[in-house]
């Protein structure tokens, strides 16, 4: 299969890549650049543990072709927090204890995080919609409910 | 609870929580090593299957292909891949009847061969390439068909497909004298399902040889050291000659109380010399790794009118699927959760576990237990309706007492079991539910419960012996040390709570080391519910030998005896004068640079328990009830 030579925008950073077009997104993340936040549970598209968000949309990485994601805004786990400081997120998953073996907690994140930029103020069953497809097998999906509600209430009063 | 705990009780941070919500934690699917390669395996297409001949030759020449290995190539050694002949003692213990990599396929997903390559894409390439000729056999599903005369024979050592015939070795009494003494006698046949473990990390390993031989290898384990042990038998090696590392793991759920992809991945690396990294895709997960074994059991109980349970027994048909596994481990388990909830006289269980060509059984979540609870509690909700008795007294009359014995034969320390049930009733409106009318239309009403009884520990059964360090460094923190790992629950977050609870440290001063065979002392495990109990204890134990140290040193230091000393907030103080003070800092540095030939050993504890008779019994309840509406049609 011919190469080519792609550019890709992740996380604020321009990363130069020779690809062969049958990778997937996830396999760019992970396999070529290292950045394994990212993570792949089912490879098919079902659990949501590769969530990625392209140009600000949740994105299954392992179910997209790198190529096409050329020229967009790319954001991981690796990417969201800044200058040292973890996102509102971030903090709320550990506060609230919304982690358990941990696997599926970054695409659980990035999944919120488009949830919230899409709608601030969320209801728990809007929540629980917007997660709907995002897998954790630990099943510890109240606290991660809760997190991502102290989240928004974070974000709402002014944290990023 | 003691009231003036300072770090225990309090709500902290998951261990290494910031490194998993930044994506910087390393599962082992995310390591890479420098001249790795990726491994692949074939499986078997067909459930029942010999292989004629595999013809691997094309495959080879493909470029980036570095080796390919079929079952001549690996260990001729039979194994089991469960941890638990070497952490249990039973009787039977775990029969053995695996390869590495087989000559006849038992299961769809049988590993057949495996191939190491440059990258993922040459591998699977490569495995398009190799040609293997089966001569199909007939297959079978069903454990009560496997079992019956000329059904198609599985492993060839094993006449009707039934491996082994179990009988629980804790029985008491006479059980058909117990029968003929009841005024009720019921009995029932159920059948459970199997069920994918299903952890969220895809099984994977990887294997690294150096240059003289020894072995590292990364991989989810809940048995690392046992690991090790049977993977230097399966290879002959020295235990010494391999370290396993557990790097994060993405949920075990008792799976990783087997191998998981550990022997064919060093067998790839030891033809190669290379690293090996090894992958399963979740297909390969769902059907080449650990279910829950599926159980056809049957009870019988034995009443009389005014409720004292007279008999209870049990016949299981365990099914192990193409491979033994936890067959008899689960089954022992199970039988001594059917036995051991209710006082009576006469108990006897016994079970056969039986082969099929349907993928292997495993350790699954509960081990046995739930499927023993299910059985129990449908028998004494069918006795109390024979009886005309309230189900919930008839459970309440039967249940044990503190002090009575347990299955295993130890003293029950708690009886909360009782209370358990009244309360629950109480909070779910038991009575009053029961008293309200069953039918309104097409609608029907019912309440339910089952109650069930769970472990801290195995023991006698199973070895309980936990070991730690504690090294103190010059700032005053200290690293704490331990064989057990980390499978979710943040057992290594409540380790480090009870670390600097002890040591009149904080939190955060607590560095754990843990997960890997070279750094700490050996450890059974993390099963049964025992993790926090039993290595919780060992802290303790080592962490008060740790503070009576320091406060000895401290003593001379202030001109005071260790018994008017405590620590608190990084700080040895004089109860009586807190004042004065030094600093665990100070202390530390003191102790560990010192020129005068007086350094203490504070740097350095272990401590070893072994049988500790507070790990068994029971320590835990639970309770289920449940208001059920149901529309019918």
């Amino acid at each position: 299969m011919k190469k080519e030579i792609a550019v890709f925008n992740i996380n604020e950073r321009l990363y130069e890549v020779v690809l062969a077009p049958n990778i997937t997104l996830a396999e760019l993340l992970r396999e070529k650049l290292d950045l394994t936040g990212t993570k792949c549970a089912c490879g098919v598209g079902e659990c949501g543990s590769c969530t990625v968000l392209v140009d600000g949309q949740p994105t299954l990485s392992c179910s997209t072709l790198a190529i096409a994601c050329r020229d967009k805004k790319l954001l991981t786990i690796e990417g969201l927090a800044a200058n040292g400081e973890l996102h509102p997120l971030q903090k709320a998953f550990v506060e609230a204890g919304a982690i358990q073996c941990g696997f599926c907690t970054p695409g659980m994140i990035m999944m919120a995080k488009a949830l919230l930029d899409e709608n601030p103020n969320p209801s728990r069953v809007e929540v629980k919609e917007g997660l709907g497809g995002n897998l954790c097998r630990c099943t510890g999906y109240v606290k991660i409910i809760d997190a991502v509600m102290a989240a928004a209430e974070m974000m709402r009063k002014g944290g990023r | 609870m003691k009231e003036d705990l300072s770090v225990v009780g309090k709500r902290l941070p998951r261990w290494a929580a910031n490194d998993i919500v930044t994506g910087a934690a390393r599962y082992t699917v995310d390591l890479k090593l420098p001249g790795m390669l990726v491994g692949k395996v074939l499986t078997s297409p067909h459930a029942h299957a010999r292989i004629k001949k595999i013809d691997t030759s094309r495959a080879k020449k493909l470029p980036g292909v570095e080796t390919i290995i079929t079952f001549e190539d690996v260990p001729h050694k039979i194994f089991n891949p469960s941890m638990m002949n070497l952490v249990q003692h039973h009787p039977e213990g775990e029969l053995e009847d695996m390869y590495v990599l087989t000559e006849k396929a038992r299961f769809v997903g049988d590993v057949v061969a495996a191939v190491a390559a440059v990258d993922g894409a040459t591998a699977e390439e490569a495995l398009d390439l190799i040609k293997v000729e089966y001569e199909v056999l007939p297959a079978i599903f069903d454990p009560m068909e496997a079992m019956k005369p000329g059904a198609p024979l599985i492993h060839d050592y094993a006449k009707n497909n039934i491996s082994l015939h179990m009988s629980f070795p804790v029985a008491w009494g006479d059980v058909e004298k117990g029968f003929s003494e009841a005024d009720v006698v019921v009995e029932a046949t159920f059948q459970t399902s199997k069920q994918h473990v299903s952890q969220l990390e895809p099984c994977s390993c990887v294997a690294s040889f150096d240059a003289s031989g020894r072995l590292t290898i990364w991989s989810p384990s809940q048995h690392f050291f046992p690991h090790r042990r049977k993977l230097a038998e399966l290879f002959d090696m020295p235990e010494g000659m391999i370290r396993w590392i557990n790097p994060h793991l993405g949920g075990s759920f008792g799976k990783y109380a087997s191998f998981g992809v550990e022997p064919v991945c060093v067998a790839l690396a030891k033809k190669t010399r290379k690293p090996v990294k090894l992958e399963y895709t979740r297909e390969e997960d769902f059907t080449g790794t650990a279910t829950r074994e599926a159980y056809v059991e049957t009870g019988k109980i034995g009443v009389k009118k005014d409720g004292t349970i007279t008999a209870l027994k049990e016949n299981m048909v365990v099914h192990s699927g193409a491979y033994f596994t936890h067959s008899s481990a689960t089954a022992g388990v199970s039988m001594a959760h059917f036995l051991g909830v209710y006082r009576c006289p006469n108990v006897a269980a016994e079970g056969d576990a039986v082969y099929t060509n349907v993928p292997v059984s495993g350790g699954c979540r509960g081990y046995g237990i739930p499927e023993a609870c299910f059985l129990l509690e449908q028998l004494v909700d069918m006795a109390a309706e024979k009886l005309g008795m309230d189900p919930l007294e008839l459970r309440l009359k039967n249940v044990k007492k503190h002090g009575e014995f347990s299955q295993m034969g130890l003293p029950l320390e708690t009886e909360t079991q009782e209370k358990c049930i009244r309360v629950g009733a109480e909070k779910i409106g038991w009575k009053e539910k029961r008293a309200r009318k069953k039918e309104n239309g097409t609608k029907r009403y019912g309440i339910g419960m089952a109650t069930f009884f769970d472990v801290s520990g195995g023991q006698p059964f199973e070895l309980e012996d936990r070991n730690v360090y504690i090294k103190l460094n010059e700032d005053g923190s200290a690293n704490l040390i331990t064989g057990a790992g980390e499978i979710g629950q943040n057992f290594l977050g409540t380790s480090a709570q009870i670390a600097a609870e002890v040591l009149g440290l904080r939190y955060e001063d607590i560095h754990i080391v843990a997960g890997d065979t070279d750094s700490s002392l050996w450890d059974p495990g993390q099963m049964a519910n025992g993790n926090c109990y039993g290595v919780g204890n060992a802290i303790i134990k080592v962490a008060t030998d740790v503070k009576k140290q320091i406060l000895e040193r401290v003593s001379k230091k202030l001109s005071v005896t260790p018994d008017e000393l405590d620590i608190k907030d990084r700080k040895v103080y004089v109860q009586a004068d807190p004042v004065k003070s030094v600093t665990v800092a100070e202390i530390c540095r003191d102790a560990i640079y010192n020129h005068e030939g007086g350094h203490l050993n504070i740097a350095q504890v272990k401590v070893h328990l072994r049988r500790q008779r507070i790990l068994h019994p029971p320590g835990q309840y639970s309770l289920m009830l449940k208001w059920i509406r149901q529309r019918v049609r």
